[in-house]
């Protein structure tokens, strides 16, 4: 599959994989912060780490110097490593500061990511969080009392929802608020749960119950459905241009003077079934019916004059009867 | 002579290899497969392989789209109401009006609550109009369950076609196809010619292996709630602690019909066909319901015109031979059939239908011995008859306006 990157996406991933000067490549070796997430299982995983210019009496005052990452996984993901790095290298921030840098702001930084691909975004959010977290306990910072969440909670394991990339409930319930996700293609999306088996979708505590109890019932699961059949039905929703009647009239003139000729010179012919938005139910009849080629008549000869013709999102489907 | 079991399409014997294969499972192997002690690790691993087993000869490659239930209406019930329940957004769903009441009801009591059910006829073959099926789904659909073949007539729906016609309109509308009559009858691959079907029903009580186990296939990424909460078992899509004698006694009842299936086919469909035969020629005025479709090939539904189906059962009991009516009487309704009233069969000959149905069990001796005293049984019926003229054995004149008046 090819995905829609934004130049820019491209760009920082080339020359990360080009080592290009400037590119945050690398592991820092003896780092004041280190941090991981993902993992190879899962088909992507970071480790991040960096390095502070350590203030004299107040470790809250550190500024980071320094970031580097390693990271498994697709283009997106190296380009928002890449991203965070250099976020990271023109704020000089200090590590609580940086904490303030969200998933949001690398999908920004490289000018959008496709919805598939968030969770790439997600993944250098988190594994900076947790680097920040390891400086604190190394510089003896003590997170909590500067008002910041730890999530002590998820330390202690919690149920597992999606087993095939093993994301905890806690975890799932903290993200679902955090980043306003409201449908299970946005959970995915975003943390990669139930973007493998699926079966963690609609069984109970599963993801479309996690969704419920956050947004309520009515609104969240709505928006899901919605949403895949949307993505589902692809051509079939979107309207002609012209009135459904006309329509019909475009593809029978369609038949009437051009395919059907053709088919009647091989002792064949076809009857229109119904038509449904851009969708054409042709049934062959006579020698063409019975031609082992049937299939491909439909789909070559009768689907691309009809596209021609008429529509270029006509999608003939082959009835028998 | 012992008893001549003709009525497999209601249920069939537990052949003796299923009963054997069960055995352990209900003495020495007792444990429950949840359990985390070594004993209860055969129990697991058995489930474990006669999900695959049964997944092998369903042509699905991943077992874990296999779930065990307790039956076919189980099964059906999941599928039909789990789906709906997952769909919330839409509301429109297509049946036929020949379906196993375990999804005719359950379509019947969505209506009641709202849903919009589309019940397709069938014409006097009891075959379905593709044509009015196309016109049917609309873009609020939500399933489709049509079943493979009927249990009444055993008329074989083009399931391949109507699932792709489905998923081809609209990939969202979910494909569910109650098989309770032709797993282990037919050859099925899931991901060949029946590759759009989303969930299927069936039972192990239609092919020799005991009541009280079903199944339900259901595609990886199928919405579908389940119906049984309440347990962590089947991954959470059907709670309650496995039945892991009966699961093995399917998987083995499963491999036992598909191993020969071939060639036990081929016998069956000789000694229905013979019967067949043999009764449209030795009695008057008969009907085969479904004559013109494709048919299973161990059913055969007679209508006999003119006399009530379970004055021929009761007939047939007498001479130990076992088979089934759709009769009025028989169902402890008061209206025959509902699929042989889709079928249009005429009203004189609605309430004389009998089903034969066969099994691998069955001999040419018992097809014999059904020939030879059914044109008695119901020429004993005739006699009875007020619409029929014994002497010249035709119906009376004017015997369908005669029985017309009376009603």
């Amino acid at each position: 599959m090819v995905w829609d990157y934004s130049e820019k996406t491209t760009r920082l991933f080339m020359d990360a994989v080009h080592g290009k000067p400037g590119t945050h490549l690398g592991e820092i070796e003896d780092p004041d912060g280190f941090g991981e997430h993902g993992s190879i299982v899962c088909g992507d995983a970071m480790r991040f780490t960096f390095r502070v210019e350590r203030h004299r009496t107040d470790p809250t005052k550190d500024v980071i110097v320094e970031a580097k990452y390693l990271t498994f996984g697709c283009t997106s993901a190296i380009a928002a490593s890449e991203a965070l790095c250099t976020l990271i290298d023109k704020g000089r921030y200090t590590p609580i500061e940086a904490l303030k840098i969200q998933n949001k702001d690398i999908v920004e930084f490289l000018e959008g990511l496709p919805e598939q691909k968030i969770h790439c975004s997600v993944m250098g959010a988190e594994a900076l969080e947790a680097a920040v977290f390891n400086w604190a306990q190394k510089r003896g910072v003590d997170l909590e009392r500067l008002g910041i969440d730890v999530h002590a909670d998820e330390q202690e394991e919690g149920r597992i929802v999606c087993k095939c990339f093993s994301v905890s409930e806690p975890y799932l319930r903290r993200k679902i608020k955090e980043l306003n996700l409201r449908t299970i293609p946005e959970v995915t999306n975003a943390v990669k749960a139930g973007g493998a088996c699926m079966s963690c979708h609609h069984v109970p505590g599963g993801l479309q119950d996690l969704l419920d109890d956050t947004w309520g019932s009515g609104e969240g699961s709505q928006r899901a459905t919605r949403k895949t059949s949307k993505a589902g039905a692809d051509v079939t929703k979107e309207e002609p241009a012209v009135s459904p009647y006309q329509f019909a009239k475009r593809i029978e003139k369609a038949v009437d003077q051009y395919i059907r000729p053709m088919l009647q010179k091989d002792g064949g012919d076809v009857e229109i079934i119904d038509i449904k938005d851009t969708l054409v139910y042709c049934r062959l009849h006579g020698a063409c019916a019975a031609c082992a080629g049937a299939s491909r008549t439909l789909k070559m000869m009768v689907e691309r004059t009809l596209k021609d013709m008429v529509d270029e999102r006509i999608r003939v489907i082959e009835v028998e009867v | 002579m012992g008893i001549i079991y003709a009525d497999n399409n209601a249920t069939t014997g537990i052949a003796p290899e299923v009963y054997e294969a069960m055995t352990p499972f209900l003495t020495e192997n007792y444990f429950n497969p949840s359990s985390m002690y070594e004993p209860a690790r055969g129990a697991a691993a058995a489930i474990a392989q006669a999900r695959q087993e049964i997944a092998g000869h369903l042509g699905v490659t991943d077992a874990k789209q296999i779930l065990f239930t307790s039956c076919a209406t189980e099964s059906n019930n999941t599928a039909i109401v789990g789906t709906a329940k997952a769909n919330t957004n839409r509301s429109h769903i297509i049946t036929t009006s020949v379906e196993h009441p375990a999804v005719l009801e359950v379509c019947k009591d969505l209506q009641r609550s709202g849903y919009d059910v589309t019940f397709l006829p069938v014409n006097g073959d009891g075959n379905l109009d593709i044509r009015q099926f196309v016109r049917a789904v609309r873009p609020d659909t939500l399933l489709v369950t049509i079943m493979h073949a009927n249990n009444e007539t055993g008329v074989i729906f083009p399931i391949e076609q109507l699932s792709r016609l489905t998923k081809e309109t609209d990939p969202s509308i979910v494909f569910h196809t109650d098989a309770t009559q032709s797993v282990g009858k037919m050859p099925f691959n899931l991901e060949g010619e029946y590759r759009h079907v989303d969930l299927l029903s069936f039972s192990g009580h239609k092919l020799h292996a005991p009541k009280g186990i079903g199944a339900l296939f259901i595609r990886r990424g199928t919405p579908c709630r389940p119906f049984m909460i309440g347990g962590h078992q089947e991954g959470g899509r059907r709670a309650g602690t496995e039945n892991v004698p009966y699961i093995v006694g399917l998987a083995r009842a499963m491999t036992l019909a598909m191993e020969n299936r071939e060639k036990e086919e081929a016998r069956i469909r000789r000694l229905r066909d013979r019967l067949e035969k043999a009764l449209e020629k030795k009695v008057p005025c008969v009907q085969v319901n479904g004559k013109g479709a494709t048919r299973l090939p161990n059913t055969l539904n007679i209508s006999c015109h003119y006399v009530e189906g379970e004055g021929m059962l009761y007939q047939l009991s007498a001479h130990g031979i076992c088979a089934s009516s759709g009769s009025a009487c028989t169902s402890g309704s008061l209206e025959p059939s509902h699929v042989l009233r889709a079928l249009n069969v005429p009203f004189t000959a609605v309430h004389g239908s009998v089903r034969f149905s066969l099994s691998r069990y069955n001999t040419e001796e018992e097809i014999d011995r059904i020939i030879e005293v059914f044109p008695q049984i119901v020429a004993n019926l005739r006699k009875l008859s007020p619409y029929w003229d014994n002497k010249k054995n035709t119906p009376r004149p004017n015997a369908e306006n005669l029985f017309h008046q009376s009603r």
